[in-house]
């Protein structure tokens, strides 16, 4: 579910997690296989997070995780993007963002 | 690939010059084809007069016998040319008159080294094969007492001047007068040492009707066709001679004559005259005998018709560049044989059927006397005590050791596979050495590249060699490495620690913040990753010293000697970085453990490397050393240092000592107690209070926020929990309680605490 602060809000997400064989001692690989518009997820739905990569613990869990991508599609992270277009409109021009966002919501997560 | 027109004619101009290069005889230009041409016209001249040779007659216009050492003596100035106006040509005696050899020379040859004369020889038993290798010294006994005989050499030899020759001048040209005369042609040692190496010539080729080899001598039991090999050298090997020759054996009475040819020195056409100093009453009918071998020789081989223009060049280069020797050597005999004996003991070896021929009391091929002479240099230099064994025993010990070499790397595939059973977990593979293992590894790799250069040089022991080569490979390149490549990975989060920091293992302090934080944003690569790195750096190390070990044989002999004794010492310093590592990881001593009374530091303290892998590796790796450097007789032909091996065997027990006292005593018995403060320890006993943070349960267990699960601990102030295994929780500095095997799982990929982020002090 999209967190209701924020353009996504109303949408439903649909994330493939895969846990590798050293799991709890590498991360979890995530992504979104639902399509949403956003700077730090790109078209095939990989997530920019940096406790997915270096800063992983093994003493977090998914539900930790999850709380995480939550909070990012609430305050994206324009600073370090993957899709630098995206981050871009995000920096320059908010309302587009959201509008494009919202957009994409109803059209792919509705 | 597809072929256009344009590559189709390419191909068909290379082909083209491929096939239209020279032929069998190598001549490229019409100049090479008339330099070989007079080459040929020569001999075939002095084989016609050698044809009509009798005993009693003396060489005509043979190259290099024109002058006798007496014409030479009379008038220095002398030029080679026949016929000389006052010279006897119908007459021939041994002595300086006419031969090129002085008085001097010759009586010494009839007196001190050709001396059994014809009643003895009865008695005496010579071997009628005698392949192998003599190894002994060489002294000069004099290089300015005789005059030398000038040899010219016919100018016909010599490259085109212009690229427009096409004939080469005629006439000779006299060595002296060349400006590079001297430098190769003296030898100025007093003692020095001298190789042999003795081939038989049983059968010749003759290159242009590409037939195998065929016999050609009809006296076999009389004569054999060696083909020598002879290398000498002062004992510092700075000034290093050799050449190539044949030989006459005389089977019956164990003479040797060599003579080296070359394109001043036709020497084959002399060596009836030359066997027959010593013979008073068979003189002629030798003389007529060994004139038979030569001819068969001479047509066996084709000789005139098969010369090619490498021949003439090496003839040349011989010439220019070497003096000529002429060699008279005596065989010890074997009279404790008969020559039925001598037949059996040459079949065995040949064809190895088990004959009672008794093959490991044979004696060392050994000669009793020989000297040798050089007619245009005027040197005279004499063998001492030069023997050897048979060539076939001598490769026959070199097997045996090269299985034994075998054995021996197979003894150490086993150990270390025990020791990597030994050390499965990643905290255990932490406390290795990588260096320690770099430093075997790569001796054993450069042994296998080395066993493998070999097999290719020497094609007789091939098969041997290849398979010592593929024992060194495997343990090398699957076993050590596999362990490497673990050492390294669990080792890999201590790049950037700096040892001190690792010395003290505490994390309080600055430094080691920094150090932990500057590795926060590495990654820990992944295996294969880190394999091609070290297969990468371990290939390349082994390249270089290969290179260097191949390099360093060329070198002159006390440089040779103190790189090899530095090489050995190094390498034989493996355990060196194992007890640094130890110090570095601070492991305690049995008896502290024992002092300490609790069941704890057990698993953590205990030492690295099995004991038995300790042993058993240094053993294997001195024996070795040890042979080559203690048994004067051993097949590598080393020489003998006991002194060495001691010193070897004194620091290599000096190493393991203090790994042994390391493991009594602790690792860092020998620093002062005040240089090291105490490292930390994760394994401790909690108290009920500082379990109180962690929301501890009813029955003092939390849950290991890594695996999720229960951890039971051992709480110093409650006696209930006092059952509990306290190897089975690890504490880390701020407190936070997991499971061993999870942090120290956790712990190979990043010092820092999985719940708080601050960093952890390594294992």
């Amino acid at each position: 579910m999209g967190p209701p602060d924020s353009p996504y809000a109303g949408g439903v997400f649909f994330l493939s997690i895969h846990f590798p064989t050293d799991y709890p001692f590498k991360p979890p690989k995530i992504a979104f296989t639902t399509k949403i518009y956003h700077p730090n997820i790109n078209a095939n739905g990989n997530i920019c997070l940096d406790i997915l990569k270096d800063q992983w613990s093994p003493a977090l869990t998914i539900s930790k995780v999850l709380l995480s991508i939550c909070s990012l599609l609430t305050d994206a992270n324009p600073d370090d993007p993957l899709v630098p277009e995206i981050a871009h409109i995000y920096k320059t021009d908010r309302a587009k963002y959201e509008a494009t966002a919202r957009e994409w919501t109803k059209k792919y997560a509705v | 690939m597809e072929i256009d027109g344009n590559t189709l004619i390419f191909i068909v101009i290379i082909l083209f010059l491929f096939l239209s290069s020279p032929g069998g005889d190598g001549v490229s230009s019409q100049y090479e084809f008339n330099q070989l041409r007079s080459l040929k016209s020569q001999w075939s001249f002095e084989y016609d007069s050698f044809q009509n040779m009798t005993f009693n007659s003396n060489f005509q216009n043979v190259t290099g016998f024109k002058l006798s050492y007496q014409d030479v003596l009379s008038d220095s100035n002398i030029n080679a040319t026949f016929p000389l106006p006052s010279k006897d040509y119908d007459h021939w005696e041994q002595n300086q008159n006419y031969a090129v050899l002085p008085d001097e020379i010759i009586n010494k040859v009839k007196e001190n080294i050709w001396t059994d004369s014809d009643r003895s020889s009865d008695t005496n038993v010579f071997p009628s094969n005698i392949p192998g290798t003599l190894l002994g010294e060489i002294d000069l006994v004099s290089n300015d007492k005789f005059e030398q005989i000038p040899m010219p050499i016919s100018k016909f030899f010599e490259p085109p001047t212009e690229f427009s020759d096409t004939t080469p001048p005629s006439g000779d040209t006299y060595m002296h007068n060349w400006p590079l005369y001297g430098e190769f042609h003296n030898v100025t040692f007093e003692v020095g040492e001298i190789s042999i190496q003795i081939t038989h010539k049983d059968t010749v080729s003759d290159r242009l009707s590409q037939s195998n080899g065929k016999l050609f001598n009809s006296q076999a039991d009389k004569w054999k066709v060696l083909s020598l090999r002879i290398d000498f050298s002062d004992k510092n090997e700075n000034e290093k001679h050799f050449m190539t020759t044949n030989a006459i054996y005389d089977v019956q009475r164990g003479r040797i004559l060599l003579m080296t040819q070359s394109a001043k020195f036709h020497s084959l056409l002399a060596i009836p005259h030359y066997m027959g100093l010593q013979y008073q009453n068979e003189d002629e009918k030798m003389f007529n005998s060994l004139k038979k071998l030569v001819k068969e020789y001479w047509t066996a081989s084709n000789f005139v018709e098969s010369l090619t223009m490498t021949d003439l060049l090496e003839l040349y280069d011989n010439a220019k560049f070497k003096c000529e020797y002429i060699g008279f050597l005596q065989l010890e005999p074997w009279n404790k044989y008969t020559p039925d004996q001598l037949k059996m003991i040459d079949d065995e070896l040949n064809w190895p059927l088990g004959r009672p021929a008794n093959l490991s009391s044979l004696p060392p091929l050994k000669l009793k006397s020989g000297i040798l002479y050089s007619p245009d240099c005027g040197i005279e230099l004499n063998l001492n005590n030069v023997k050897g064994k048979r060539y076939e025993l001598q490769m026959r010990s070199i097997r045996n050791h090269l299985l034994l070499g075998i054995g021996l790397f197979a003894a150490q595939i086993y150990l270390l596979l025990c020791q990597m059973q030994h050390t499965n977990t990643p905290s255990r593979v932490n406390k290795i050495s990588f260096y320690c293992f770099s430093m075997i590894n790569l001796v054993d790799g450069s042994l296998a590249t080395l066993y493998f250069i070999a097999a290719s040089v020497l094609p007789q022991l091939y098969l041997p060699l290849v398979l010592s080569s593929f024992a060194c490979f495997i343990l090398a390149s699957i076993f050590e490495t596999r362990y490497l490549i673990s050492v390294y990975s669990s080792q890999f989060n201590e790049r950037n620690v700096s040892i001190f920091t690792l010395l003290r293992g505490n994390s309080n302090d600055s430094e080691n913040n920094r150090a932990t934080n500057a590795t926060d944003n590495f990654i820990t690569p992944d295996e294969a990753s880190i394999s091609g790195t070290i297969y990468g750096r371990l290939l390349f190390m082994l390249i270089c010293f290969t290179l260097l070990t191949l390099s360093s044989t060329s070198w002159p002999r006390n440089i040779r000697m103190v790189f090899e004794y530095v090489l050995i010492f190094i390498f034989n310093s493996y355990w060196i970085p194992q007890i640094f590592r130890n110090v570095i990881k601070g492991t305690q001593g049995s008896r502290q453990r024992r002092s300490d009374g609790s069941v704890s530091q057990q698993r953590q303290d205990e030492m690295p490397l099995l004991w038995k892998f300790i042993i058993g590796t240094t053993i294997i790796r001195t024996l070795p050393v040890a042979y080559v450097f203690t048994y004067s007789s051993n097949v590598f032909r080393h020489h003998k240092d006991v002194k060495f091996v001691i010193i070897l065997c004194l620091w290599l027990l000096f190493q393991i000592s203090i790994l042994y006292l390391q493991s009594i005593l602790g690792a860092r018995w020998f620093l002062p107690r005040m240089a090291i403060p105490e490292g930390y320890s994760y394994h401790r006993a909690m108290l009920s209070k500082e379990l109180l943070e962690h929301g501890v349960s009813s029955n003092f267990t939390v849950d290991c926020s890594i695996c999720m699960s229960e951890i039971a601990i051992y709480v110093d102030d409650v006696p209930e929990t006092h059952d509990r295994d306290i190897q089975s929780f690890m504490v880390t500095p701020c407190g936070h309680i997991f499971h061993t095997h999870c942090l120290e799982n956790w712990m190979s990929y990043k010092l820092q605490c999985p719940v708080c982020r601050s960093p952890l002090p390594p294992l």
